[in-house]
């Protein structure tokens, strides 16, 4: 019996062990992910009878797109932010040695590893009308009130910038890892000065980790639910919120499934033209 | 010669002066003094830690000496970083950048040299050409033979007609027949660009094969800098004598003249035998296995020798047996008189007065 999983050999798993060991994978994936998305689509198109009206009333009326456009921009505001904060932060990772990895892990990963929830209310601690920010701010006599912090648009895209950066410090760091010290040797002594080994050989051979991060930040924030809900206007809702909304507060699956759908959309388009752009297959030294 | 003409640039005269270079309590390397002539080859050879390739860091830029000075043609290079230096350097492990092709690899330095892009892909070809990689230019690095990417490497490093080129170990990853090959291939740049080569290896016959002149190190210090012929036949201490090649080593008593072997046997020394002073009194006499011959009993100084291992490997023998107090002895002979050697049997080994060295006790 279990020999069937093997080949011949003895040591490869044979194709239906493959197939076997992949099954729970693919399970997952269909039950969780799959067959409640297409349900959800369908409902989107099929209700109250078959039609477009549902994806009509989102591209008609202009908050909606509003809205769109709104979670677009956030999202790429905090990639960016958090490209910008990783990058140091993997490299000091790959630069350092043994007891100092350890402690910069265990800085990026704990909080990572604490509920979402708990960052998000520890920033709106933070950002409160008598917050420590505030406080500190009218100590040093930079302001003499306090000022909106809370529930606007900075500190939703502060908060998830906070919260998501891991993901990009990680992937980035894997990359950087990965380049041989003598290949920044190679470059000094060939005559680059340091910026430009970086520019020229570290930045090129870190991009799939630092589209991987990107892509990963970017992807996550377009969906992101609690953060923009705790910390952000009611006026300058995303687009999470505004499913949510639509669900709960006025029972509209049919319009959510829609709105859904054009989420879907997006993520779908802007993945196939990042791989496309970047070329990951190439990028990960694949096919040269 | 990388515009297809073969006129050798002059390499640069390098001085090292008192070099030194401490990580923390350890002496990495320790008062290194070595002048290298323009246009010479030299081997830095050593054991593993033995500070030959911080050494060559050094010489890069890559490690600041903590003491010591770094002259280049009469410069003083100490403090410049390596991307100042227009130095050419091979790596252990070719180092080609991936994300480039063959051909940019090559055209780096010249890219960081400003020189505009129609020139530098002339150029690059051309050095491509001179290790003989022509029409390879486009691949990805990837795509090449471990020997074909350290040709690429080489390549790049000489692009620029630096005056100067270090290597650091870089054949030690390719394998045996690769590496011959590409032993050939370095001693012919060198001699047709006429530049300055050090050469950092652990590899002894490498070190022979391809330098001027080989520099012996040991724990930071220098031991020996000599022509090849030099080093194996004169060493100049016992380290140096057992490290390159193999080396007989018989305890003996020196009293100034004659040296007395465990055993009894008494054997004049010539003068030349004795290449550092020696201090009368327990020394070391020290013999290579293929200087070492089977002779009658009745011969000048024949010591007699119990057979212990008789070792057959084609045109050569290796026949190692112990002399009168235990002393293990070794020869390389002719496979040929060989044939009725047997383990067990005693016989007479002796060798002739030119083939003796002496080194004082402790003086390794």
């Amino acid at each position: 019996m279990i020999a069937a999983f093997f080949r011949p050999d003895g040591r490869n798993l044979s194709k239906a062990g493959i197939a076997l060991l992949m099954l729970p994978f693919f399970a997952l994936i269909f039950f969780a992910f799959l067959y409640p998305l297409i349900s959800l689509l369908s409902i989107s198109v099929l209700e109250p009878e078959p039609t477009l009206e549902n994806y009509r009333k989102v591209v008609d009326n202009p908050i909606y797109l509003t809205v769109l456009l709104r979670t677009l921009w956030i999202a790429l505001l905090v990639s960016l932010l958090s490209l910008a904060l990783a990058f140091p932060v993997a490299w000091l990772m790959a630069k350092s040695k043994g007891p100092k990895v350890a402690f910069i892990t265990a800085c990026i990963l704990l909080p990572f590893w604490s509920s979402v929830l708990v960052r998000t209310a520890a920033w709106a601690v933070l950002l409160q009308r008598h917050g420590l920010i505030n406080d500190g701010l009218q100590l040093f006599g930079i302001t003499s009130e306090p000022v909106r912090l809370l529930y606007t648009q900075g500190a939703v895209v502060v908060a998830m910038t906070h919260v998501l950066m891991p993901f990009m410090v990680l992937p980035i760091y894997g990359a950087l890892r990965n380049i041989p010290a003598d290949y920044g040797r190679a470059a000094a002594i060939c005559g680059a000065n340091p910026l430009r080994t970086f520019k020229e050989v570290y930045l090129p051979l870190t991009m799939p980790g630092i589209i991987g991060g990107f892509i990963l930040v970017f992807l996550t924030s377009l969906g992101y639910f609690i953060t923009p809900a705790l910390l952000g206007s009611p006026q300058e809702m995303m687009i999470a919120t505004l499913i949510s909304q639509q669900i709960r507060e006025y029972l509209d699956w049919p319009f959510a499934a829609a709105l859904v759908g054009v989420l879907t959309l997006f993520v779908t388009v802007i993945t196939l033209a990042f791989s496309k752009v970047f070329r990951f297959d190439r990028m990960m030294g694949g096919a040269a | 010669m990388l515009d297809g003409r073969t006129v050798p640039v002059d390499g640069a005269a390098i001085s090292l002066r008192g070099l030194e270079k401490r990580f923390g309590s350890l002496a990495a390397v320790d008062d290194v003094s070595i002048d290298i002539e323009s246009g010479e080859f030299l081997a830095l050879l050593g054991p593993s830690g033995s500070g030959k390739s911080t050494i060559l860091m050094s010489l890069a830029g890559f490690e600041r000496p903590t003491k010591g000075q770094i002259l280049i043609d009469g410069a003083d290079c100490t403090p410049l970083p390596p991307h100042k230096r227009n130095i050419g350097m091979v790596f252990q492990h070719y180092t080609l950048f991936p994300h480039l092709s063959v051909v940019e690899n090559v055209a780096f330095p010249l890219k960081m040299r400003k020189v505009a892009k129609a020139e530098r892909i002339r150029r690059a070809e051309a050095a491509l050409k001179t290790v003989r990689l022509e029409g390879y230019g486009g691949r990805m690095p990837k795509q090449l033979s471990g020997g074909q990417q350290q040709r690429v490497a080489l390549a790049r490093a000489i692009v620029y007609k630096p005056r100067v080129l270090l290597m650091d170990e870089p054949l030690s990853a390719l394998d045996k027949n690769l590496r011959e090959e590409m032993q050939l291939e370095i001693k012919r740049l060198h001699s047709e660009l006429g530049i300055t080569v050090v050469f950092v290896t652990h590899d002894q016959g490498e070190a022979l094969t391809m330098a001027d002149r080989v520099a012996i190190l040991k724990d930071g210090k220098l031991q020996q800098i000599s022509p090849a012929r030099e080093l194996y036949e004169r060493p100049a201490n016992l380290f140096a004598a057992s490290f390159i090649g193999e080396m007989n080593q018989i305890p003996v008593d020196y009293d100034g003249g004659i040296v007395r072997l465990g055993g009894g046997q008494a054997l004049a020394l010539p003068r030349e035998a004795i290449v550092q002073p020696v201090q009368p009194g327990r020394a070391v006499l020290a013999v290579r296995p293929e200087r070492v011959r089977i002779v009658a009993a009745s011969g000048d100084g024949a010591l007699p020798v119990t057979l212990r291992d008789v070792v057959y490997a084609g045109a050569g023998t290796l026949v190692i047996g112990d002399l009168a107090d235990g002393t293990e002895i070794r020869a390389r002979i002719p496979s040929a008189g060989s044939a009725k050697l047997r383990a067990g049997t005693i016989l007479h080994m002796g060798f002739p007065p030119e083939a003796m060295l002496l080194y004082g006790e402790g003086a390794a």
